[in-house]
């Protein structure tokens, strides 16, 4: 939700040293990915890889895929290659814009999502 | 489903500040009991009570915690219970759960037995938290940084999570011995965890850069600048009681004596007042660090670092906007949660922000800052001119109209301005929790003025007004602006967190001031304290009136 925050909506209450605590879900961070943001990819199947900066619990994150028909579907995350990275495989890709959407468990039990954009020619 | 995952993500993090508190105010309590009043039997009996309170508390909002991230996880990937108990998180809730439970327990009981069981209890607890701590998700030097943050939890615990042990203990009975046993365990556990903090600053931010340049790096510069304040107060306590010690010495044969047992006390009940203090920060630190623990490590941060030369140009001053632009001129309000047509409540891609800003959007939230810091600076002067111009009492006042101000103007796409309804503008959590603190700004000026204009005592209603200071300035320390620190996040954060620092320093100089008789025969932080809190509302001022977004 933060991430829609408009910061005009950030309260001067700061004036007023009342501002609460907001979820800051932002322990994991995306240190790399495969396809790359905005990246353009050829073929039908794309390996996907997404490393991040810490143990990840593979089995309780979840990885989809929004097509250029605005559906989104499941990815199957494979067995973790590290215990920093995910894997999976985008197949049946036709030409378009794909957003890959990861939501993340840490292994100190942050949750993190995020989106990686990226074409398909 | 998306609303309400986003208050429980807001539930969570303030679970999660909560559990550190009870975790220092149990593991605390017991190294308390056993290392500090040992011999004191007279209020065993009143420790073990706010220990099994503690330890209670403990329990149940780790419960909770366990329970909220459990439901964000099942409601968000579709998981069942059953794939989700075996998640680290839920084995340390488990630990954290049994310890406390231990604790609670055994508080009452007798040693060697009692001891022993609340020591496992802890032992439990602090495996829990090292758990769930960045120590454990690290890839390099994970056993390393797993027993540095052990012994920064124990530190910590053992001196913050014992302060409120020590005022109890010296409000039920003025023991100088007992707060000399607590003065030396402090020094030791400052030197513990400031070492331990800063060998884990070293693995976790490494370079002057991260530093200054990202979340978790300011605020471990804002935790060491409150750990400062803290010891400061420490030490003039122990000062306090080395010359009580001496004092005492020097007329031991005198010590029952009338007048003596008398300076005796007001001497003690003086460090007392100073620990509630010493203890108002202390838990604030802890709050700082569980918005600490939900940070990326400054070393992985390596996109949109701020510079030294992006932060001098952000704050140098500039005159404050006094023009609105018109609400029509706004962004478009943000689809309600509910007109979502996916389920994710909010996604990023580091070093990309989502829903930029446009020159109205900054121009409004500027216009906005400025004016509530010409509002705060003004209270701030008041405040000060009423030492000699009675009409200047009613400095509270100024509030109501900071309160009027931010429910017309701090959420433009609500009612009255914005076109969501007011009613259903309770949909989003940040509004909802704005004009929470709409009404509690309009009930504390009102207590204030009260005390001010010396309609009530100067008793305990005079507490709430600092006390709102100081809990508002650690709730604003807690925030978290920044989501892969994105740059501009991180920029507004700067801004914010001086203002936290401020307003803390303000609530805690008052309550001082109102505690602590002045000693005429010395100057000492309390013949400060009075100059402190007004100072700090017109820097308050100060910053907000220079606050930019771009």
């Amino acid at each position: 939700m933060q991430i829609h925050l408009k910061t005009r909506n950030y309260p001067t209450f700061a004036a007023a040293m009342m501002l609460c605590a907001c979820p800051a879900w932002a322990h994991a961070i995306l240190m790399g990915a495969s396809p790359a943001a905005h990246q353009i990819v050829s073929g039908k199947t794309v390996p996907i890889k997404l490393r991040f900066n810490s143990r990840i619990d593979g089995k309780r994150s979840k990885l989809t895929l929004l097509g250029p028909d605005g559906k989104e579907r499941p990815l199957i995350v494979e067995s973790q290659p590290a215990s920093d990275t995910l894997a999976a495989k985008a197949e049946g890709l036709t030409p378009g814009s794909y957003v890959l959407r990861w939501q993340v468990l840490a292994a100190d039990g942050h949750i993190t999502r995020g989106e990686v954009p990226f074409k398909a020619q | 489903m998306a609303s309400l995952l986003d208050i429980f993500g807001f539930l969570s993090v303030l679970l999660r500040a909560a559990t550190l508190v009870f975790e220092a105010l149990t593991v605390g309590g017991v190294i308390f009991r056993c290392a500090i009043a040992r011999d004191n039997v007279s209020g065993a009996r009143g420790l073990a009570r706010c220990l099994i309170f503690s330890a209670g508390l403990l329990a149940t909002v780790q419960a909770a915690y366990v329970g909220a991230n459990s439901s964000i996880l099942m409601a968000s990937t579709g998981l069942a219970w059953d794939d989700v108990k075996g998640a680290e998180f839920c084995i340390s809730g488990a630990l954290t759960i049994a310890g406390a439970a231990m604790v609670a327990v055994f508080a009452l009981g007798k040693p060697p037995l009692g001891t022993a069981a609340c020591s496992i209890g802890c032992a439990l607890i602090l495996c829990g938290a090292v758990m769930t701590s960045h120590a454990v998700a690290r890839l390099e030097h994970r056993w390393a940084l797993a027993a540095l943050t052990l012994t920064h939890h124990l530190a910590g615990d053992a001196w913050i999570g014992g302060m409120p042990y020590l005022v109890l203990s010296l409000r039920r009975e003025p023991d100088p011995a007992l707060a000399g046993r607590f003065s030396r365990m402090a020094l030791i556990s400052v030197v513990a965890l400031a070492g331990a903090g800063a060998a884990m600053s070293a693995f976790y931010i490494s370079s002057a850069g991260s530093l200054t340049g990202t979340a978790y790096g300011i605020m471990v510069l804002a935790k060491a600048f409150l750990t400062s304040v803290v010891v400061l107060l420490g030490a003039l306590n122990r000062r306090a009681l080395q010359r009580l010690a001496r004092d005492s010495a020097h007329r031991l044969g005198a010590i029952a004596s009338g007048p003596l047992r008398a300076n005796l006390a007001a001497s003690l009940l003086r460090v007392r007042k100073f620990a509630e203090v010493e203890a108002g920060i202390g838990i604030t630190i802890l709050l700082a660090a569980a918005s600490l623990t939900s940070s990326p490590p400054a070393i992985d941060v390596q996109a949109d670092r701020v510079t030294a030369n992006e932060m001098a140009d952000r704050m140098a001053p500039r005159w404050p906007r006094m023009e609105t632009p018109r609400a029509s001129e706004l962004s478009p309000a943000t689809p309600l949660p509910a007109d979502l047509s996916s389920s994710m409540p909010g996604s990023f891609v580091p070093g990309e922000q989502v829903q930029p800003q446009t020159q109205a959007d900054i121009a409004w939230s500027e216009y906005n800052h400025h004016w509530a810091g010409l509002i705060v600076g003004a209270i701030g002067l008041l405040s000060l001119a009423a030492r000699r111009a009675a009409w200047a009492r009613h400095w509270p006042l100024a509030f109501l109209g900071l309160a009027v101000f931010l429910l017309v103007r701090a959420d433009s796409e609500n009612w009255p301005l914005g076109p969501r309804g007011f009613w259903e503008s309770f949909q989003v959590a940040e509004v909802a929790q704005h004009r929470l603190f709409v009404l509690l700004i309009v009930a504390f000026a009102a207590f204030e003025w009260r005390v001010q204009t010396s309609r009530v005592p100067m008793d305990r209603a005079s507490l709430v007004f600092p006390a709102v200071c100081a809990v508002g300035g650690a709730l604003l320390l807690t925030h978290s602006h920044s989501l892969g620190n994105i740059k501009e996040a991180f920029l507004v954060e700067l801004s914010h967190l001086p203002l936290a620092i401020l307003a803390v320093m303000a609530g805690w100089s008052r309550w001082l001031e109102i505690r602590v008789s002045p000693d005429p025969n010395r100057f000492s932080v309390r013949q400060a304290a009075p100059w402190i809190w007004p100072v700090c509302f017109i820097l308050i001022g100060a910053i907000l009136m220079n606050y930019r977004e771009a």
